[in-house]
């Protein structure tokens, strides 16, 4: 099994921020997944499958989320993640 | 219902004014017959009390979190209060709570009043609106849309907190599982609360001239509220009854952890024991002798060894 590495940007366009609901969505795509991903903010780094983690990162409206995966499936993850952000998560 | 008077008429600053054109709701700043009032300031509700007619008592039941859902017939609109979920934010510590949203249906126009600004019309729901009504009756129905989004929230930080516990002795896990469990009676509140709601205008749907589409569209909020409430009410049940098997779990970790912590001590204490009988400032037989002193290492040694075979021995 091969192990890639991934790094994307993406931007928190949800008006009310990155709160409960894209969290859980967050957290379902990566568990889903074979890889490891971590969101990081300026102030800090979080476990992406952990909802715990991701609800008390408060990323606000704006924000810019650093987010890095180790994995089989890295890419496809990442990419997965990136559209959820860009979608603002369907809501 | 009566006609609204004309927003030309006061000088209210809205947040936001929409329309319904060819059954979807867009942005109309200027003539919109849709106008969304987040946390209105004094000026906006002497608008809205003074020009637009609408009573003091229920507009500030619009903005109070503690309000019950309801109905009531005024002489030239019908007032509505709706429970929806606030939307989480970090700052609440795994305490989901509750809002409410005033909906005000003139014959003409819809007057929407809520405490916190969010996006209202997104969603699939909202791809064909017909008229006023239905677009009433569908924010009410993405209410409980997201009501059963964040059960699903609440469900999976359970989970997360289960692991958490079972692994640490701290109190704020389970400190945090109480405060699921009360969000979880503040929802179940809400979505019952709702359902009384939904059920009166069902009954009201001659007085609200519904069409016989929109009846059906109100049969369906009905059963997806009580699967809701049915949902909530499970978790909420799950996660009481779970909770003094935690409690236990906790004291139990710690109690392990009391006992490793113990053995510990009586491992160390031991060579400690043979080490000071012998640093004692007496003379003893054989003090003199070249190989005393790897004797007396030999002996604390052999103390430890006989613990670590006493804790196998025993299965501690």
């Amino acid at each position: 099994m091969v192990n890639n590495a991934a790094t994307r940007k993406v931007v928190v366009l949800n008006p009310a921020g990155l709160h409960a609901r894209p969290s859980l969505a967050v957290a379902q795509t990566v568990r889903d997944s074979r890889s490891k991903v971590e969101i990081r903010t300026p102030h800090e780094t979080v476990d992406a499958a952990n909802i715990l983690q991701l609800l008390s990162l408060g990323a606000a409206p704006g924000t810019e989320l650093v987010l890095s995966a180790n994995g089989p499936d890295a890419q496809e993850v990442l990419e997965s993640l990136s559209q959820q952000f860009a979608n603002k998560f369907g809501l | 219902m009566g006609k609204c008077p004309s927003f030309e008429e006061g000088t209210a600053v809205m947040l936001q004014r929409m329309e319904l054109i060819g059954e979807k709701v867009v942005p109309n700043d200027d003539s919109g017959n849709i106008s969304i009032y987040v946390n209105p300031d004094e000026e906006e509700r002497k608008y809205l009390t003074e020009i637009l007619k609408l009573d003091e008592h229920t507009l500030a039941s619009s903005l109070d979190p503690d309000e019950l859902a309801r109905l009531e017939f005024e002489p030239d609109h019908v007032a509505i209060i709706s429970k929806r979920p606030r939307n989480y934010s970090s700052a609440d510590t795994f305490v989901f709570r509750i809002s409410s949203i005033g909906l005000f249906l003139f014959a003409d126009r819809l007057i929407v009043v809520l405490s916190e600004n969010v996006p209202l019309f997104q969603g699939k729901q909202y791809a064909r609106v017909s008229s006023l009504q239905d677009l009433t009756l569908k924010i009410i129905y993405s209410s409980i849309t997201h009501f059963v989004e964040h059960l699903k929230v609440i469900n999976a930080v359970s989970d997360a907190l289960e692991e958490q516990i079972n692994a640490s002795m701290q109190n704020k896990y389970l400190l945090n599982l109480f405060s699921l469990e009360k969000s979880l009676v503040y929802y179940l509140n809400a979505i019952n609360s709702n359902g009384k709601l939904i059920e009166r205008l069902k009954n009201s749907a001659v007085k609200l001239k519904f069409t016989p589409e929109t009846i059906e569209f109100i049969d369906d909020m009905t059963i997806e509220n009580s699967q809701c409430y049915e949902q909530a009410e499970i978790y909420s049940n799950i996660l009481a009854s779970m909770m003094d098997a935690r409690v236990s779990i906790v004291s139990n970790n710690l109690n392990w952890l009391m006992k490793t912590l113990t053995i510990i001590t009586i491992g160390i204490m031991l060579p400690s024991l043979v080490v000071s009988i012998f640093s004692m400032n007496v003379p003893f037989p054989g003090m003199d002798h070249a190989m005393t002193f790897w004797g007396i290492l030999s002996l604390a040694l052999a103390s430890v060894l006989l613990v670590r075979l006493t804790w196998w021995w025993k299965k501690w």
